[in-house]
């Protein structure tokens, strides 16, 4: 009796006093959270002597964009062209990569034929094969084949991973079959059936799988780092590390280059976050 | 249902090969080619051609590789050549580093999704804070945590320094403590994932669970321990294998942070294949490391992949 005039007693209390401490433990770990990056371009817009002043400069009290002026100029790399690079390089990834899998993973979960189950599997299981294990081999390959310091190496080694194609049979799976027949009444062949009823009820999962691919080429260290190394061809995220090993403490100048890099991702992030946060959780489903 | 309404020309040339209407066998494998090709060269064909390379002394300069059988295999498990004894210290780092990152990559990321799941001011914001380091590349996480945990100037010693007087410790150059930024940077850097899934998962768990528990007098505890964690246990085990193969795959981090060194201890066994192969130029010798720890790794997965499989029995079984 007394607990549950307790608990209807507690019901009675506004909900953002009992949520208070709650908030306040969210707010301080989300500010530690953001601390890094706020450190990032507060060092990154002051004078290098500032950046290691004691005591700490919180806020840069000479703001200057020297940093992000000399290394955008620097003349050992052009931090224009890594961009260049990394963003063609993750466009074209995206796109083949959502054509790769949408047309593999159309009839391995809508039409029956021969050898459909031992494909999926093959493809599957081809998911335990740590990268480190293709990764001399596809190398050597990039040599036999020239592709070495050039987009074909950064592009296609990568576009049949086999992540998407699970990802979206899963997903074409569950989409209705009385849709498919009626458009086959009409006289609809498989590609377009895919055009025009697979595809248009699947754009979550495709938007999801397309930030992944994307982010997952722009953001793609260990294999750029070996067959792209003219300073022409770095991507990005090879670019700023030979930074960092040129600009050892100038730390001012470094972080203006490592804020460039982050930036852009961190604004499409704020884009597109919903899309992303809900396709990761769509891969912890199980079934 | 406007989608359904587009395609109403009949097809013409019903049971040709070329045909792209249910009528034609082909249909399929023709939808499975272009995939199918790139999986193979890129996927299948470097696995056996690795293999191949490991079992000859490959050399890219010369392009005379003669076979050598299982030379660099047993060179792995000769405890007095360098390969066997780096490949096995720096396997060992990683695993260290495994052992300790994973456990706090789970707890905390489950903690953070406890304080989350419930609605609160802010939700979405705060779940997009906590997720946002993930979205960094491994060089601007590496490098600003770097920069973070710098010897002198770092925002770390500074703080240490000016707010609870003790001295600095010089992070990225002592053995041990090496470990502290790469560690505490992969935190930062990836338990936004760990938390989305817990996320998902808490949010598919019935309130009526937690109602009748109430009823039967359980406190916050015993609801969080007979009923959340029961409940969230086929998502732990995903988290944990997912997180378990993926900090085996360290490399980045501390390539970046600490460069491997002091010497070589906190060296990855990834980043030691590739000094091998790439530095030393001993391509051979790096692809049978490489499918020595490939086949570790397939055990370490189908062992997790039977617990996962026994408990999802048990779990069944008892609904």
């Amino acid at each position: 009796m007394l607990a549950a005039s307790v608990s209807s007693h507690r019901k009675k209390r506004p909900a953002w006093i009992s949520d208070a401490p709650r908030f306040v433990l969210l707010f301080i770990l989300a500010i530690i959270f953001l601390a890094p990056i706020y450190w990032m371009l507060s060092t990154s817009f002051k004078p290098e002597s500032d950046a290691i002043s004691i005591p700490i400069q919180w806020i840069p009290a000479r703001p200057t964009l020297e940093n992000y002026n000399e290394i955008l100029n620097s003349p050992d790399g052009n931090l224009w062209r890594w961009t260049f690079n990394s963003l063609f390089t993750a466009f074209a990834f995206t796109l083949a990569h959502l054509t790769l899998c949408v047309l593999t993973a159309y009839p391995l979960a809508r039409l029956k034929f021969a050898g459909r189950e031992t494909w999926f599997w093959m493809i599957l299981s081809s998911m335990m094969i740590p990268g480190i294990v293709t990764l001399i081999p596809s190398y050597i390959m990039m040599l036999q084949f020239n592709w070495i310091d050039s987009y074909h190496a950064l592009i296609w080694p990568g576009v049949a991973g086999v992540f998407g194609v699970f990802m979206l049979r899963q997903f074409f799976t569950n989409i209705p079959f009385e849709l498919e027949e009626a458009a086959r009444m009409d006289g609809a062949n498989s590609l377009q059936v895919i055009r025009y009823v697979i595809l248009p009820l699947s754009v979550p999962a495709l938007v999801s799988l397309g930030v992944f691919a994307f982010m997952g080429s722009w953001n793609n260290y260990v294999w750029p780092l070996y067959v792209a190394t003219s300073p022409d061809m770095q991507t990005l995220p090879v670019g700023i590390t030979s930074f960092s090993q040129r600009y050892v403490t100038e730390y001012g100048k470094l972080m203006a280059g490592t804020a460039i890099a982050a930036i852009p991702v961190l604004i499409a992030y704020l884009l597109a976050q919903r899309y992303l946060i809900s396709g990761i959780a769509l891969t912890g489903m199980k079934d | 249902m406007s989608a359904v309404t587009a395609p109403a020309r009949r097809s013409r040339v019903r049971g040709s090969l070329l045909a792209l209407n249910e009528t034609n066998p082909l249909v399929p494998y023709l939808f499975l080619l272009p995939h199918a090709i790139f999986f193979l060269v890129f996927i299948v064909y470097p696995v056996a051609f690795g293999f191949y390379v490991s079992l000859h002394q490959w050399d890219l300069l010369s392009g005379v590789s003669p076979f050598v059988g299982l030379k660099f295999y047993t060179q792995i498990f000769d405890g007095s050549s360098p390969q066997s004894q780096f490949f096995w210290s720096t396997l060992l780092n990683t695993t260290f580093f495994t052992v300790v990152s994973v456990p706090l990559l789970v707890a905390t990321a489950l903690g953070l999704a406890l304080l989350l799941y419930r609605p609160i001011f802010g939700q979405a914001i705060f779940r997009a804070i906590f997720f946002m380091p993930g979205i960094l590349s491994v060089s601007v996480m590496g490098i600003l945590w770097r920069w973070m945990f710098d010897n002198q100037s770092g925002l770390i010693n500074v703080v240490r320094e000016q707010f609870f007087g003790v001295a600095v410790i010089q992070f990225l150059t002592t053995e041990g403590w090496a470990w502290v930024p790469i560690i505490v940077g992969t935190v930062w850097w990836t338990i936004g994932f760990n938390m989305t899934l817990y996320l998902a998962a808490l949010g598919g768990i019935s309130q009526s669970y937690y109602e009748a528990a109430q009823l039967d007098g359980a406190g916050a505890w015993a609801q969080f321990r007979f009923i959340t964690l029961p409940l969230l246990a086929p998502t732990t085990l995903f988290i944990v294998v997912t997180t378990v193969l993926a900090s085996f795959q360290l490399f980045g981090q501390s390539a970046i942070i600490t460069g491997g060194g002091p010497t070589r201890s906190t060296q990855s066994v990834i980043q030691y294949i590739t000094e091998e192969a790439f530095g030393n130029n001993q391509q051979s010798s790096a692809a049978a490391m490489a499918f020595v720890f490939g086949a570790l790794m397939l055990v370490f997965t189908a062992f997790q992949f039977r617990l996962m499989a026994i408990d999802l029995r048990a779990s069944r079984k008892e609904d």
